[in-house]
């Protein structure tokens, strides 16, 4: 299903080698540069790109090249946050229910359903709807919603793991319900939830750039890509291109990166279907 | 999904017409029953949250005059809408009178929010439906053209493609189409139903779903490729095919008849819960297009903070979703024989 | 399988290019336009047409048009109204023979029920405070009504634009449930022809009592998104549309596209809490005055549509209310006048005094560019003099409790018709208290007892060149001890194709700014060219 294996690794090298440069570019550059979001310099407004200003300037004179770095520094912050957050409640959810099995884990499972039936950003827009410009109802917004996956894949895998020869002979031992749970089940789901932070990643970064272009996400104090782009709109009539043009080139590399190194990173760690090594 | 190894004489037995019918009947009971405590918790859940947050009702209802508007005259206004009851009560009247039909008045549309649900639902119907189709269309070809040769050209091309447009927010796509497309090179009309002043006549009508329908089966399409070469690349790698291929059948028979069918079951399940995408994205290109439907509805109450219209809508898509997945269920158990009930 | 996808292809290419190059069917006779707002909610007592600005409603009197303060003219009154010595009674004798679209007549009922509505608890009307100061309506003939004031209000005319709706229709209950918001009955110059959540058809009312109107039919079409709106007139769907400044502006140079612009009475500026130790120093208040380029603001942030403000009331009201040149923008003197006052510059660049840092807050609701947009240039002019400001969105549930305390990018011109809605309650020592009126008003905390006094007398005097000399006299006041740091006067921007239809009149706007306003509030009196 996925390309060979010098093919998967070259992916997952370039894709880690994009993300490396994504990442510099959004956490050096606003440090270095250090320009105060506040202040506007309308000598300077709406400058095409040009030596003295990579990516142009906006309306209000300020460096794009900065500001796209600083909103890109936003949404991966806010992404990252939500990706742990979901993560973390879907390993919890997901791990009880395959430990505990029976009534509890059928009754999670349906839970788990329901929500999983809900439209994601839809829902999100009915929370950040009534906090308005809550940072931490954008991140609930993000994490309620996708965390199902996650406890999806884990509760597999603990199954998985329940019925393996280790886990039984810690039974025989005479571990206890909690402590081998804790020590053999969770590590066992560990390397599929890692994966699943970074597969999120971009989920994230496109539902808050969307709940931010749709006006109803970020506050705009830490313009995200998606306040970016909404304040760009204004471009295809004006002409400044570059306003809307170098954002959005920001917003899709980053994403593809991501999904790119989540693929390879996930297609590395799951083992080819027939063979499942017990350790 | 296993594949159990079929003697090349017969297929494994199978259930009858009506067992199979009974069995998706009561699936569909089943699910109902499901959906009535999830409405429930959901919309209790709206209410209490509404509560606890700092979302001031008056400010949709006021608008501009908020700030002007007194103190004094604000509480009264507050008393006379009665916007100041205790959030379970607020659920137990909006409840009671939804159970008769009455489901609130929209502040925003001003008008009842049945009315608004009526007028508008339908249009969002037919743009996520033409959507859905080509979008299903068009990943089926793509699908089985990037099958007949795994690892080809055409099927690299494919996966890339799909990947990239993917990682592109529906939104992006529509601003993209729109300035290219519409406003750069006048292909298409900007946005709306129709023509200002024109009835929506067929003509008007498809000429102006075009755009939006096509961003919106774009956003669509990425998944539903990616999971139909997926599934049909297990089904071709399966015992029967192999079977088959050995004795000699033509490749063409063989696409037709055993890996289609077999890739179909998981694919209609995916086309099921792809359907709550499919309303994210017709909330956003509605809202690029002015395409007056009821997902870019729900952007407005939520922006304007008119919460009967928004406890419908909400309670609305729950329920749609919910049908939309029974839908593919029931729709995936017709298509292949061995899925009879609830797996 | 292959010729399946085929002929699907086939089919499905065939009907997109029929769909694409069928013709638009040819466009009815008369006007299209694009309205950001929602349509519907055309009933009086729930807000439509405060201001006179309904074609399907008249109040009783209705606006000039012209350069500055607009001049009242009756409408459905007969006559401008009398006032008794005393200022509180208001007599207003009606016109005759002016029937409702559904063929009722008006009468004296219809103007009393509908100014009872507004001011009856049960109807909830958002208008409630804006009319308070009436304590009773009646009709004291079958065409005359007279309107009892609780205090002396000269500027009562202006709160007689509103639109008179059939008393018959006027049955109670909440406003915004009553049928006359999706099927209205006005007296007006248009009636509704059909409502879709999409758009409206108004066309032209044949018994108008001032004669029909030449343009016949008007289209509105709900465009909320100030990009799609822009795109549509582009593409040549609509005729005209309200547009934010640097949209407007992209149409400035192209062919076929006329860019208008009205003035406006709409203020921008920032409150600065006399209660807070930095925003209630006189010296900080007189130098972020002088520190601001108001000019700039205009010429970047509203693509040089508005003007600059130093005061609430604007110039466009013309030489009687004028006092000149405001503030200057003058940095140098504003530097003076810190370091003469003892707030000094620290080590990093901001200014203290007696160890207290001269900094602090300034909010704007988060949905709010514009706002947003000042702030930051407010913020950048007041680090160049040593006063670091800090720029947050807080959305409107939580900026009142914060007023006190945090300064905010307020608004204001909301009925600018007469001075006195206009900065009354802006200056008045009365409503800086939080609890009387609105927490905005006054969100200064200004007081100062000689404006009290100039806004009280001019409130009762009904001269018109005495009440200009009561404003002028505040202006100077303020000019010396200033409460807020006024900014910009927003222009309201619009941009119309050629119809062939001419007859455009400037007027000042409130503070709303849909399609009703602009080149086209005047469309009754359009004729073809």
């Amino acid at each position: 299903m996925a390309e060979s294996a010098p093919g998967r690794s070259r992916t997952l090298r370039c894709a880690i080698a994009v993300l490396a440069a994504v990442a510099l570019y959004a956490l050096l550059v606003p440090a270095l540069a250090g320009t105060d979001p506040r202040l506007t310099d309308f000598a300077a407004a709406d400058l095409p790109p040009s030596p003295a200003h990579w990516f142009g300037t906006d309306f209000s004179g300020r460096d794009l090249f900065e500001r796209t770095a600083a909103g890109l520094r936003v949404s991966l912050l806010i992404a990252t946050i939500c990706a742990v957050a979901a993560t973390v409640l879907g390993l919890a959810v997901g791990v009880t229910a395959g430990a505990l099995g029976g009534r509890v884990d059928g009754l999670v499972m349906r839970v788990v359903d329901g929500v999983n039936a809900l439209p994601h950003l839809l829902v999100g827009i009915v929370i950040v709807a009534l906090y308005p410009g809550s940072v931490v109802a954008v991140i609930a917004s993000i994490a309620l919603t996708h965390w199902t996956q996650v406890a999806r894949i884990a509760r597999a895998e603990v199954r998985t793991a329940r019925t393996a020869a280790y886990v039984e002979a810690a039974r025989l031992a005479g571990a206890s319900g909690p402590r081998v749970t804790l020590a053999h089940l969770v590590p066992a789901a560990a390397g599929q939830a890692l994966v699943a932070v970074v597969l999120l990643l971009p989920h994230a970064i496109w539902h808050e750039s969307t709940l931010s272009f749709l006006g109803l996400g970020l506050p705009p104090d830490r313009a995200s890509l998606g306040t970016l782009l909404q304040d760009a709109r204004a471009a295809v009539l004006t002409g400044s291109w570059w306003t809307l043009a170098f954002p959005a080139l920001a917003l899709v590399v980053t994403t593809l990166a991501v999904a790119g190194a989540g693929a390879a990173l996930r297609d590395r760690i799951t083992p080819p279907l027939p063979q499942r090594a017990v350790r | 999904m296993t594949i159990t190894t079929a003697a090349p004489a017969g297929t494994p037995p199978v259930p009858g017409r009506g067992r199979r019918g009974r069995g998706i009947a009561r699936m569909c009971l089943r699910r109902a029953l499901f959906a009535v405590p999830l409405l429930v918790v959901v919309s209790l859940a709206l209410f209490a949250l509404a509560a606890r947050s700092p979302f001031d009702p008056l400010a949709g209802y006021l608008g501009d005059r908020y700030t002007t508007v007194s103190t004094a005259d604000r509480q009264r206004l507050a008393d006379e809408l009665g916007t100041g009851q205790s959030w379970w009560r607020q659920w137990a009247s909006w409840a009671g009178h939804a159970m008769t039909g009455d489901l609130g008045y929209s502040r925003a549309y001003a008008q009842p929010v049945t009315t608004v649900m009526a007028e508008r639902g339908p249009w969002t119907l037919l743009l996520s439906g033409v959507a859905l189709a080509c979008a299903v269309l068009a990943a089926a070809t793509l699908g089985l053209w990037a099958a007949r040769r795994a690892g080809g050209l055409v099927d690299r091309a494919v996966t890339v493609s799909a990947t990239l447009v993917q990682s592109v927010p529906p939104f992006v796509l529509s601003l993209a189409s729109v300035s290219v497309l519409a406003v750069g090179f006048r292909l298409f009309p900007v946005a709306g139903l129709t023509d200002p002043g024109a009835d929506p006549s067929l003509r008007q009508v498809s000429r102006h779903l075009v755009l939006p329908a096509a961003v919106l089966a774009l956003s669509l399409l990425p998944w539903l490729v990616l999971s139909l070469r997926q599934s049909l690349r297990a089904a071709a790698e399966s015992d029967a095919v192999l079977g088959a291929r050995a004795r000699g059948i033509p490749e063409s028979v063989v696409l037709r008849k055993h890996i289609l069918p077999v890739a179909l079951g998981p694919f209609t399940t995916v086309v099921g819960l792809r359907l709550p995408e499919l309303l994210v994205g017709a909330a956003v290109v509605e809202e690029v297009f002015s395409w007056p439907g009821l997902a870019g509805s729900l952007v407005t109450a939520a922006r304007e903070l008119d919460f009967a219209l928004l406890a419908a809508l909400t309670v609305a898509t729950t329920l749609l979703v919910l049908a939309g997945s029974l839908l593919a269920d029931v729709a995936h158990a017709l298509i292949d024989p061995r899925v009879g009930r609830d797996g | 399988m292959r010729r399946l996808c085929a002929v699907l292809l086939t089919v499905s290419l065939a009907a997109g290019a029929a769909a694409c190059t069928a013709e638009p069917g040819a466009r009815p006779e008369g006007i299209v336009l694009a309205d950001g707002d929602e349509l519907g909610g055309y009933n009086p007592v729930a807000g439509h047409g405060e201001a006179g600005d309904s074609k399907i409603y008249d109040g009783l009197l209705r606006l000039a048009g012209g350069e500055g303060l607009p001049a009242f003219e009756p409408a459905l009154a007969a006559r401008l109204p009398e006032v008794s010595v005393d200022g509180l009674r208001w007599t207003v004798p009606l016109r005759e023979g002016v029937t409702f679209t559904d063929g009722t007549a008006l009468d004296a009922a219809d103007v009393v029920a509908t100014y009872r509505a507004v001011l009856d608890p049960a109807s909830a009307s958002p208008l409630a405070t804006a009319y308070e100061m009436i304590a009773a309506v009646e009709a004291t003939g079958p065409h005359e009504v007279r309107f009892t004031l609780r205090h002396p209000y000269a500027a009562l005319p202006a709160k007689l634009l509103l639109g008179i709706a059939p008393s018959e229709r006027l049955t109670g209950g909440l406003a915004s449930e009553s049928a006359l918001n999706t099927e209205p009955v006005g007296t007006g110059p248009y009636r509704l022809a059909s409502l879709r959540p999409d758009q409206a058809v108004l066309v032209a009312n044949e018994h108008y009592w001032d004669g029909a109107p030449q343009v016949p039919r008007l289209t509105l079409v709900h465009v909320p998104d100030d990009n799609a709106r822009a795109q549509r007139l582009l593409a040549g769907e609509v005729d005209g549309a309200n547009l934010p400044p640097r949209l407007a502006a992209g149409f400035a140079d192209r062919d076929g596209f006329e860019v208008s612009a009205n003035a406006s009475a709409d203020w921008r500026g920032v409150s600065l809490p006399a209660g807070h130790p930095v925003t209630g120093d006189p010296a900080i208040r007189a130098a972020l005055n002088r520190a601001v380029d108001r000019r700039a603001m205009v010429e970047h942030v509203l693509a040089g549509h508005g003007r600059p403000a130093s005061t609430p009331l604007p110039a466009v009201y013309g030489p009687g209310y004028d006092i000149g040149a405001g503030f200057e923008h003058d940095p140098a003197a504003a530097e003076r006048l810190l370091d003469a006052a003892g707030w000094r510059r620290g080590p990093s660049g901001v200014r203290e005094k007696a160890g207290v840092a001269a900094e602090f807050t300034v909010m704007y609701f988060p949905e709010d560019t514009l706002r947003r947009d000042l702030a930051q240039a407010f913020a950048t002019d007041a680090d160049r003099i040593g006063v670091r400001v800090h720029v947050r969105a807080v959305d409107r549930a939580g900026v009142p409790g914060r007023l006190p305390v945090d300064a905010a990018l307020l608004g204001g011109g909301d009925l600018p018709f007469d001075p006195d809605p206009q900065v009354y309650k802006t200056l008045h020592s009365r409503y800086a208290d939080p609890a009387v009126g609105s927490a905005y008003d006054n969100a200064s905390g200004y007081v100062d007892p000689a404006v009290d006094e100039a806004l009280d007398a001019a409130r009762r005097t009904l001269d018109p060149a005495e009440r200009a000399a009561l404003y002028r006299r505040v202006q100077e006041i303020y000019l010396e001890h200033p409460g807020y740091v006024m900014l910009v006067f927003l222009d309201h921007t619009y941009v119309g194709a050629d119809t062939g239809y001419t007859g455009a009149l400037p007027v000042l706007e409130p503070h709303s700014h849909g399609v009703n306003w602009g080149p086209w509030w005047n469309l009754r009196e359009w004729t073809r060219e």
